[in-house]
């Protein structure tokens, strides 16, 4: 009896543990089909040889007025592996331009003449062109920031005379894409590279106005970095003027972007001229207060290495290093006193930042003047002083010939 | 179910720090400009304050839940009624929830993917992680990615201090004042401390005793990562461009960008960010199931799972748009929170009070 028992239950309890482990299995199917769905995420899939990677972004208008954009998109068989490539390599890139209505339609419209979907996630370069420029590109900036796959990343640039369809048809030098090249002209001339994400916040913010770099095409088919250009954000981002090579070095050591800049000039009492590679600048805005009005105090400073030396002086003596210093100094702080005279005469354009420092240093007062701001700009009584450090006199003292 | 000290703390941070991150920085920056973080920091300690009572409140009652000693305290009646917004709250509150953030995915990621099937694989999650442990499994869970989502949310401030500028800052305080800053404070003010969960979850703390110091513990994570959060997107967006953006925390992330080598690592924080959600999603849906088990006296909570989770995800379905969530969040903030998160645990507290004196 016992033992009978004793069967059934062994064989009930083999049951119940067979029961058991079909039921685990089952659970187990039934998570890893759900691990497979939720994981894989094939029906959201996109395979890098479905999307067209633009690498450039060009905006501007046609002749009859219509917003045109223009694209680098890159074309994967053209770059592909070296080894393997023999000799008739395709082009790695295409320029193609489409009109609309507005950016997304011009792109809408680029999308119609391409089999893969346009992906604005590598962007690296934002160009505008001049015809657009002159009417504003205050309607244009909504996209940018709106498209979810937008790379804020980007460098922004103005082109000058001519259509950023040219300037990304060039042949690179170095690299694969223009676009890789104008990424890196910035740096390597000495400036802080600026990005579309900071021209929209000095678009956004209360005081500065935007000073965006221009390239021009040069008559060799390459481009030219030419300066930079003034904005008025006030009246929809429009193009007002241009800085030239040489101020536009200078209105960003106001703005505190330089990184390196050769200074040179002619010095009279060495009868000669000399050349200092300036680094470590340093910019200090005072705001000050005098009889309710507004004064700058502008102080800048960089220390350099002589690297050309015609003149008759000896940089290694005290007092001819002095002379030199004064010199230069005396020379920038001129070029940099009339360029803002100039500015604010003829622009009447903050592309110095001066309002934020005053928004800094006085809250109160920027308050009742931030409305017209442009107005007190104009008015503004700027001081600069430069102080310039020569520490490194290169290889030689003396000029070597004669 | 039992909770330890430290599982406090990692639910308190796991739950609030993601949602905090992703929904409260552009809207306080939006009201305090670039004095957001003294926003934060404010609301913070309004934040410690309303924590410390909801612990209060609850270690006078131990290991009674919010429905349970409100119906001691009260009676019956009055004590379910009192009761009630509660139990909407913690229902209506994972619904929204999971819709914005499906959402939020949808947008980024899976374009092409309808939005329920991103909030169905999320409710399926959080059924399974309420349904399988209740709060231990949460608080487990918690533990694991509560530390996970704080690295990655340090490393994402760390590869961006390159791109600081801190004249973004300034002028701290002129512009906007301090009514703007106390304005601004207020939403963030009332999520530090969690929606009202400390009233539940710690009657399932094994000593009471830590509970204080783990709460408030929890607490000032969040408060220090969502700080940390806040000035690093004013640092490198500035007040005006991230007032514009909707997830600033997120577009900040996307800036990141060294050597052009380390860039997109936007991917990670999609993931803490569905650690973070399935987290807070669990702990409401558990808490409104136990809570309407306990409104119910019903004895097992877990069959409120069944119509719980199908409901959620069906309201989250039904909620038409962009709008909803907006005034849904703004009647959070004006009515939900000084009702439910002020009032009445006032009224509890001192209904209590006035018991003990009374009974001595």
């Amino acid at each position: 009896m016992d033992l009978k028992t004793y069967c059934c239950d062994g064989l009930e309890s083999e049951l119940i543990r067979g029961e058991l482990l079909m039921k685990r299995i089952g659970r187990c199917i039934i998570v890893l089909l759900l691990i497979l769905f939720s994981t894989t995420g094939c029906w959201n899939l996109k395979e890098p040889n479905q999307l067209a990677f633009f690498t450039g972004n060009g905006l501007d208008l046609t002749e009859d007025g219509k917003l045109e954009a223009t694209v680098l998109i890159v074309t994967p068989a053209g770059i592909g592996g070296g080894q393997f490539s023999s000799g008739d390599k395709k082009k790695g890139y295409q320029v193609v331009s489409a009109t609309g209505k507005n950016v997304s339609d011009a792109i809408t419209n680029i999308q119609s003449k391409l089999s893969r979907h346009v992906f604005p996630g590598h962007r690296d370069i934002f160009l505008v062109g001049q015809r657009l420029a002159d009417q504003g590109i205050g309607e244009t900036i909504d996209p940018f920031l709106r498209n979810a796959h937008s790379d804020l990343r980007s460098l922004i640039y103005l082109v000058k005379d001519a259509k950023p369809e040219e300037i990304f048809s060039i042949e690179p030098f170095f690299d694969q894409f223009i676009t890789t090249s104008l990424s890196d002209e910035q740096t390597a001339i000495g400036i802080k590279p600026y990005l579309a994400r900071e021209f929209v916040i000095d678009v956004l913010s209360e005081g500065t106005q935007p000073l965006m770099p221009v390239v021009s095409l040069n008559p060799q088919n390459h481009y030219n970095f030419d300066g930079s250009a003034i904005f008025n954000k006030e009246d929809n981002v429009k193009l007002v003027g241009f800085l030239n090579k040489k101020e536009t070095f200078y209105a960003n050591w106001v703005k505190d972007r330089l990184s390196s800049h050769t200074l040179t000039s002619f010095i009279n009492q060495g009868d000669g001229t000399i050349s200092i590679t300036l680094g470590s600048f340093k910019r200090h805005i005072t705001v000050k207060e005098v009889d309710e009005e507004i004064h700058i105090d502008l102080r800048l400073s960089g220390k350099g290495t002589i690297i050309e030396n015609s003149t008759n002086l000896d940089p290694s003596k005290g007092v001819d290093l002095k002379l030199i210093e004064d010199e230069l100094e005396k020379i920038t702080q001129k070029a940099i006193e009339k360029q803002i005279k100039m500015v604010q005469k003829k622009y009447k354009m903050d592309i110095y930042g001066f309002g934020e420092s005053v928004h800094q240093q006085y809250p109160k007062q920027w308050k009742t003047i931030k409305h017209n701001w442009s107005e007190h700009f104009s008015q503004l009584h700027v001081s600069v002083n430069v102080d310039l450090t020569c520490n490194n006199p290169g290889q030689a003292n003396w000029s070597i010939y004669p | 179910m039992k909770l330890t000290g430290t599982q406090i703390v990692w639910i308190l941070a796991t739950t609030e720090i993601v949602a905090m991150i992703s929904l409260k920085i552009t809207p306080t920056i939006q009201i305090a400009k670039q004095d957001a973080w003294l926003s934060m920091i404010a609301g913070g300690l309004i934040g410690l304050i309303l924590a410390f009572l909801f612990v209060h409140l609850s270690t006078l009652h131990p290991n009674q839940t919010l429905i349970q000693f409100s119906q001691k305290l009260l009676g019956k009646g009055i004590g379910r009624l009192v009761a009630l917004p509660f139990l909407v709250a913690w229902f209506i509150l994972p619904a929204v929830l999971l819709r914005s953030f499906a959402d939020f995915i949808h947008l980024i990621l899976l374009d092409r993917t309808p939005v329920w099937i991103i909030m169905l694989l999320l409710t399926i999650l959080m059924t399974y992680l309420t349904y399988s442990a209740g709060i231990t499994g949460i608080g487990r869970f918690c533990e694991i990615v509560g530390p996970l989502i704080i690295f990655t949310l340090m490393i994402s401030f760390i590869l961006n201090i390159q791109d600081i500028e801190w004249h973004h800052l300034l002028p701290v305080y002129f512009d906007s004042g301090w009514v703007n800053i106390l304005k601004g404070s207020l939403g963030p003010a009332f999520w530090f401390p969690g929606p009202f969960i400390l009233l539940v979850i710690i009657s399932f703390v094994q000593k009471p005793r830590k509970a204080f110091s783990k709460s408030l513990l929890g607490v000032v994570i969040t408060i220090f990562m969502v700080l940390t959060a806040t000035l690093m997107v004013l640092l490198i967006l500035g007040p005006n461009l991230s007032a514009k953006i909707r997830f600033s925390y997120f577009v900040f992330v996307r800036n990141t960008d060294i050597l052009d080598f380390i860039q997109n690592i936007d991917v990670f924080i999609m993931f803490i960010m569905v650690f973070g959600v399935v987290a807070q999603l669990s702990l409401y849906f558990f808490i409104a199931s136990y809570e309407i088990a306990n409104w119910f006296q019903m004895k097992n909570w877990r069959r409120n799972i069944f119509y719980g989770a199908p409901a959620i995800c069906i309201i989250a379905i039904l909620i038409p748009d962009e709008t909803t969530i907006v005034s849904f969040d703004q009647f959070w903030t004006n009515v939900a929170f000084p009702v439910c998160g002020i009032l009445i645990p006032l009224i509890l507290w001192i209904t209590t009070v006035i018991k003990q004196k009374s009974k001595t």
